[in-house]
């Protein structure tokens, strides 16, 4: 799972439901299907959750897509053993402006914590380089995991792009990845073997 | 243009000397092929070529209606159980064994492949297998992970996977790659026969070996494995089967062209059925003759049998083309146009179908207008569009004029011969040793090929230079010039001269003219009255700059997807 492009119909989806919102509501564009957080009638996690569950099988939380800000746009998954990561490209930031990425652990030596604003998951902050880009990475430590947001901004409104990997950028738990597996089997096959299950997350 | 006094012309239109008749063909009643009867050599697709095609269209069928219904929750199911058995009979050494054996479908080893199969393909200058190679490359790497995209399956659930993996699981990428790669190597490297059906079971074992590891290491569910075995074996099956088939291109390490085609086996019993049905020619052995001279098709000697003759057979000669030749032939003439700009200015042919007409049709011509040209048989038609013969006289005993006796009238002939086609209004275009012929004191020019009806004065000028070159190699420059003279004005010979320089020369030529260690041209140039300013043949148009710059913009995209085929592994 590498590149990834729209679909035509999804293309369209994108380009009516941009021209419908203009104006009275936040442009949202539509994309990162496989990484939604809540996809298709049911609002379950899409597949490409799930295979990052399974990237990470010690991770008890797994990131995924919300809405992204029209402008902003999934441009690669990649997803393997041991890790699962997606980039975000922007008009105006520039191409991967953000990259977020699963591990079992970071490395946040220099990283300062600040208060979280998720629940569960501790937040820490590394500032690398402000001018003339910004360049920094926020971590989110959590049981079995780690979520790395790596910014490379070449744009002068920073706000903007640290807001969508707040809105956007959002994380479900293992529990229910699980649980969706579970009753997409119905109800006969469990994301993780037994084993792990009782010594996981 | 004041012209310097010479020896009045001989007959205002000299003919080539008496051409002898040809001999008498026995032949039989010809025989119409019935609508529906296939050709004698029909071109298809082997019945496993259908059957693994016909696997991959039920794969993608089934891929559909999982992609509609979204739901392989039975599928899914019975693929978990299956690695859960599998997973039962796990231990450390089985686990190794299982990495080793799945060593080649891994970055590394399909690279490997690849790399293996490049090298080869380079050193034997089988571009036409490396091209399909690449084709296969960029069509089962993009397919499958397009599908895996699209598909979306996630990896195997309820069983600790060990082994690498990436991304979706539907089809296993690896395993599809990597059966792609493995029979492109049997059909671009292994020859066909024995070799290859030894090289299939290898193949085979190689892929049982690696699935089974990658089930035991659960990186692949089973279907995922199934689906991609069936997509990687049909996809080369079918590219290599299409457009490199054994009859046209044969996998072959002995020396040789490669325009050279085998006329063993199928093609030759084809060959010889096609001569008695549609000619009505009883041959009794097809061989290769003189191919050292040619490279633009296969030349063939015919035995037929001819119960007239108290030796019970006589010979035809027999030029086979086939799409190969067809594809040479552009790119030779694109390479010319891209080289040396005015000195190709006609179009390639589309078919072989064409190119046969074309050279029989101008042979005809030649035959026609009296030349010292083998008689034309008539064309045999061996696959549709794609391999005919052109059947001429055998002239049996003729000798290349670098090997046999020269003497005034033959070099008289030679002339005479440039003289009526310039005035019927063809160039033969390839005149070098290797097609003047002379028997008992006749010369013959064969291989009309390249020869070209209402041509630019220029081609018909660069002719008489090198007939005239071909004459001095078993004379001399002096004694041809004499005898020219009285055939040709100063000027016309001034002009030939002005024409001609390395380029336009036919390769052996130039080759033989070396060997001998004479400069023949330069000898020819000091014996003229006087010189023309040489004939400007490197001429820009927008044609030629269109094509060098596509042509160049093409090998920088080429190169570019091999370079990164080299560095980087396609998984």
């Amino acid at each position: 799972m590498r590149s990834r492009r729209l679909s035509p119909p999804a293309a369209l989806a994108a380009a009516l439901g941009a021209a419908l919102l203009a104006g009275c509501a936040l442009p949202v564009s539509v994309g990162g299907d496989e990484l939604a957080c809540r996809a298709g009638d049911d609002g379950e996690p899409a597949s490409g959750v799930v295979l990052m569950a399974q990237a990470v099988p010690t991770a008890s939380w797994v990131p995924c897509l919300d809405a992204v800000p029209l402008g902003w746009h999934l441009s690669d998954v990649e997803v393997r053993d041991g890790s699962g990561g997606f980039w975000l490209d922007s008009d105006r930031d520039g191409v991967r402006a953000i990259e977020a990425r699963l591990t079992a652990s970071c490395d946040t030596r220099g990283a300062t914590e600040i208060p979280s604003d998720r629940a569960g998951l501790r937040r820490l902050e590394r500032v690398t380089e402000v001018r003339p880009q910004y360049v920094g990475t926020r971590f989110y430590v959590f049981d079995g995991g780690c979520l790395a947001m790596s910014f490379r901004l070449s744009g002068d409104y920073r706000a903007e792009p640290l807001a969508v990997a707040t809105e956007s950028i959002d994380v479900v738990r293992r529990a229910d990845v699980e649980a969706h597996v579970h009753e997409d089997s119905g109800g006969r096959l469990d994301l993780d073997p037994a084993a792990a299950e009782d010594g996981g997350p | 243009m004041a012209s310097l006094p010479q020896a009045p012309l001989e007959a205002a239109h000299p003919r080539p000397g008496v051409r002898p008749a040809p001999p008498a063909i026995a032949h039989v009643r010809r025989r119409r092929r019935p609508s529906g009867e296939p050709p004698p050599l029909p071109r298809h697709l082997n019945a496993s070529g259908k059957w693994w095609l016909g696997s991959s269209a039920v794969v993608v069928l089934l891929w559909g209606v999982g992609a509609v219904t979204g739901s392989i929750a039975l599928v899914d199911l019975v693929d978990t159980r299956v690695l859960q058995a599998i997973s039962e009979v796990r231990s450390p050494g089985l686990t190794r064994v299982a990495e080793i054996a799945g060593g080649l479908a891994t970055p590394a080893g399909v690279q490997a492949v690849w790399l293996v199969n490049m090298v080869v393909l380079v050193a034997f200058r089988r571009w036409r297998h490396l091209l399909v190679w690449l084709g296969v490359v960029l069509l089962v790497t993009n397919l499958a992970d397009a599908a895996a995209t699209t598909l979306q399956r996630p990896r195997a659930y309820e069983v600790e996977i060990l082994g690498p993996w990436s991304g979706f699981a539907m089809p296993s990428v690896p395993m599809t790659v990597l059966t792609a790669f493995l029979v492109s190597t049997l059909y671009a490297l292994v020859p066909a026969g024995r070799w290859r059906t030894v090289g299939k079971w290898v193949v085979v074992g190689v892929l049982a070996g690696t699935a089974a590891s990658r089930l035991y290491l659960a990186q692949d569910h089973p279907t995922d494995v199934l689906a991609g075995v069936v997509l990687g074996v049909a996809t080369p099956l079918a590219a290599f089967r299409l457009l490199t088939p054994t009859e046209v291109y044969p996998v072959r390490y002995a020396r040789g062209r490669p325009a050279h085609l085998d006329v063993t086996g199928t093609r030759g019993e084809a060959i010889v059925r096609a001569l008695q049905d549609q000619l009505g020619l009883v041959a009794t052995e097809v061989t290769p003759f003189g191919l050292a001279g040619s490279g633009g098709s296969t030349p063939l000697r015919i035995t037929v049998a001819d119960p007239g003759r108290s030796e019970g057979e006589s010979c035809v000669f027999g030029k086979l083309y086939a799409a190969t030749h067809l594809h040479s032939d552009r790119w030779f003439k694109l390479g010319r146009t891209l080289l040396y700009g005015r000195l190709e200015d006609e179009k390639p042919y589309h078919s072989v179908r064409r190119l046969v007409q074309y050279e029989d049709y101008v042979l005809r011509m030649l035959w026609d207008a009296g030349l010292p040209v083998p008689q034309p048989m008539g064309i045999v038609e061996i696959t549709p569009e794609r391999e005919y013969l052109l059947v001429t006289e055998f002239l049996a005993g003729a000798r290349e004029i670098g090997e046999a006796e020269v003497d005034d009238a033959v070099v008289d002939q030679g002339l005479s011969v440039v003289r009526r086609m310039w005035e019927i209004g063809v160039a033969h275009r390839d005149v070098k040793p290797a097609n003047v012929l002379v028997r008992d004191g006749t010369l013959f020019l064969i291989d009309s090929a390249f020869a070209e009806v209402r041509p630019s004065p220029w081609r018909q000028a660069v002719d008489l230079a090198n007939m005239m070159l071909v004459l001095a190699l078993r004379t001399d420059a002096e004694r041809v010039y004499r005898r020219a003279r009285r055939q040709f004005s100063d000027e016309e010979i001034a002009e030939a001269f002005a024409a001609t320089r390395g380029l336009t020369m036919p390769s052996q030529l130039r080759r033989m003219l070396r060997q001998q260690g004479r400069d023949l041209h330069a000898e020819f140039l000091r014996l003229l009255p006087y010189r023309l300013p040489p004939v400007r043949i490197q001429r820009w148009s927008w044609r030629r700059v269109g094509l060098t710059a596509v042509t160049l913009l093409c090998l920088v995209l080429a190169s570019g997807f091999v370079l990164d085929l080299i560095v980087r592994s396609p998984l």
